[in-house]
C-alpha cells in the first residue's frame, strides 16, 4: 500500500461542461418532440411553408440530439467515476444548450426557415414570447451557472 | 416474400448456433445474449411484409434495412464463422474481412454514402415505381436495401474484425450526418411521393412517420453501441493508469 499515493484528481469543467450542453441540446429535442409533436399534436410533421433548408436544419438537430443525449450521459458518468466531474458545469451546459437550442427553434427554424408554428389556428404572439422568453431565461441560467463554476475552486 | 427468406433464415440461425455450440464446447465465452440477437434479427427479417401500401414498404423498410442490421451485427457473425470454420476456410475468410476492398467498404462515412445513396435513388428515381412492376427487381432492392443496412451498421459497431478500427467521435459524427440525411427524406417523403406512385395522403403520412421514427429507434441503438464501446475503452485506460477509486 505504500506506494499508493492519494492522487489529486482534477476536476474537468470544460468536458463537465461540454457534456451538459450535449446533454442539454438532447433533452431540448426530445422534449419538443415528445410534448410538442406527439402529446400536445400542437407542432406539425409537415408545414407547407417549409424551406429546404429548415428541412435539413430539423433533420440534424432531430439526428443530432438523440447521439448527443447518449453520449453526453456516458461522458458524465466517465467523469464521475474518475471523480472529476463539476456537477455545477455539468448543469450550466444542460441549461445553457437546452436554452440556446429553444432559443433557436423559436427565432431562426420556426420563424426564418417556417419549419413549423408552436401551435395552430390561434394568435401565435403570446405562445412564441412565452417560448423565446423561457429560452432566453434557461439560457442565461446555464450561463450564470458556467461562470460560477469557472470562478469557484475545484 | 416469406416463402422464399424463410428456409435461408433457418439455415442462418441453425449455421449460427452450431458454430456457437462449437466455440462454448471448447471452452470460449459466448454470451448467450448474442444468441438471442442473432435468432431475434431473423424474426425480424421474417416478420418484414404482409402491411398493404406505402406504409407497408416503409415498416418492411425500417425492419429490414435498419432493425435486423442491428440486430445481426450485434450477435458477431464473423466472429463465429472465423473462430468455428476449419483453418483454411478461417484464412480465406479472414483475408477477406481484412482486405482493403472491405476496409473502404467498411470505412463509416463511405458505408453511410452507400446507404443515404441508396435510399434517394430508391425514392427520388423511378426505382420504386418499377419495384412495383417487377417482383424481380422488388426482391434485389430488397436484398441491397438489407446487405448495405448490415453494411452501414457493421461499420459504425466495429464489432467484428476489420482492417481498421476507428474512433467514437468519427463514427458518432457519421451517424448523425446519416441519420439527417434520413430523417430529411422521410420529412420530404411526406409531401412529394416517389416518382410515378400516386399515394393517399394518410398512406404518405404514416410512412412518412414510420421512416422518420422508425430511423431514430436505429440510431438510439447505435449510439448506445458506440457510447457503450467508449465507456468501456475509458475504463480500461483508467484502470492502467490507477485513475479509478478502488482500482489496484
Amino acid at each position: 500500500m505504500s506506494h499508493e499515493v492519494p492522487v489529486r484528481r482534477e476536476v474537468r469543467r470544460a468536458r463537465s461542461g461540454w457534456a451538459g450542453a450535449a446533454i442539454g441540446v438532447g433533452v431540448a429535442a426530445f422534449a419538443d418532440e415528445t410534448v410538442f409533436h406527439q402529446l400536445l399534436h400542437w407542432h406539425h410533421f409537415y408545414d407547407r411553408s417549409t424551406t429546404d433548408a429548415g428541412l435539413v436544419s430539423d433533420g440534424l438537430f432531430h439526428a443530432f440530439g438523440w447521439v448527443a443525449l447518449v453520449l453526453g450521459f456516458v461522458v458524465v458518468a466517465d467523469l464521475r467515476r474518475g471523480d472529476r466531474l463539476s456537477g455545477r458545469a455539468t448543469a450550466g451546459g444542460i441549461l445553457a444548450a437546452a436554452g440556446a437550442f429553444q432559443l433557436y427553434d423559436g427565432t431562426i427554424q420556426h420563424k426564418l426557415l417556417g419549419l413549423h408554428q408552436i401551435r395552430y389556428d390561434v394568435d401565435l404572439a403570446p405562445y412564441d414570447w412565452t417560448w423565446n422568453v423561457v429560452a432566453v431565461v434557461l439560457l442565461a441560467a446555464g450561463v450564470w451557472l458556467l461562470r460560477s463554476a469557472r470562478s469557484r475552486t475545484a | 416474400m416469406l416463402h422464399h427468406t424463410a428456409p435461408v433464415v433457418l439455415i442462418a440461425v441453425v449455421a449460427y448456433e452450431t458454430g456457437t455450440a462449437r466455440l462454448r464446447r471448447r471452452g470460449d465465452r459466448w454470451p448467450v445474449a448474442r444468441d438471442l440477437a442473432f435468432a431475434a434479427g431473423g424474426v425480424v427479417v421474417l416478420g418484414a411484409g404482409g402491411v398493404p401500401g406505402f406504409a407497408g414498404h416503409m415498416v418492411q423498410h425500417v425492419l429490414l434495412g435498419m432493425i435486423a442490421p442491428v440486430l445481426l451485427v450485434l450477435s458477431r457473425p464473423a466472429t463465429v464463422l472465423l473462430r468455428a470454420a476449419p483453418t483454411r476456410a478461417r484464412r480465406r475468410l479472414k483475408r477477406v474481412l481484412t482486405s482493403r476492398f472491405a476496409a473502404v467498404l467498411v470505412f463509416p462515412p463511405v458505408a453511410a454514402l452507400l446507404e443515404a445513396c441508396g435510399l434517394w435513388v430508391l425514392y427520388r428515381t423511378g426505382l420504386y415505381a418499377a419495384t412495383e412492376r417487377n417482383p424481380w427487381l422488388h426482391g434485389v432492392v430488397q436484398l441491397h436495401v438489407f446487405l448495405v443496412g448490415v453494411l452501414f451498421a457493421a461499420s459504425l459497431c466495429q464489432l467484428d474484425p476489420v482492417r481498421h478500427r476507428y474512433g467514437a467521435a468519427l463514427r458518432a459524427a457519421t451517424l448523425v450526418a446519416a441519420a439527417a440525411a434520413h430523417a430529411v427524406l422521410a420529412k420530404t417523403l411526406y409531401l412529394a411521393p416517389p416518382p410515378g406512385v400516386a399515394l393517399a395522403d394518410a398512406d404518405a403520412r404514416i410512412a412518412a412517420e414510420v421512416m422518420y421514427y422508425g430511423g431514430d429507434l436505429a440510431e438510439l441503438a447505435l449510439a448506445a453501441v458506440i457510447a457503450a464501446q467508449w465507456y468501456a475503452r475509458r475504463g480500461r485506460e483508467l484502470r492502467r493508469t490507477g485513475a479509478v477509486a478502488g482500482s489496484p
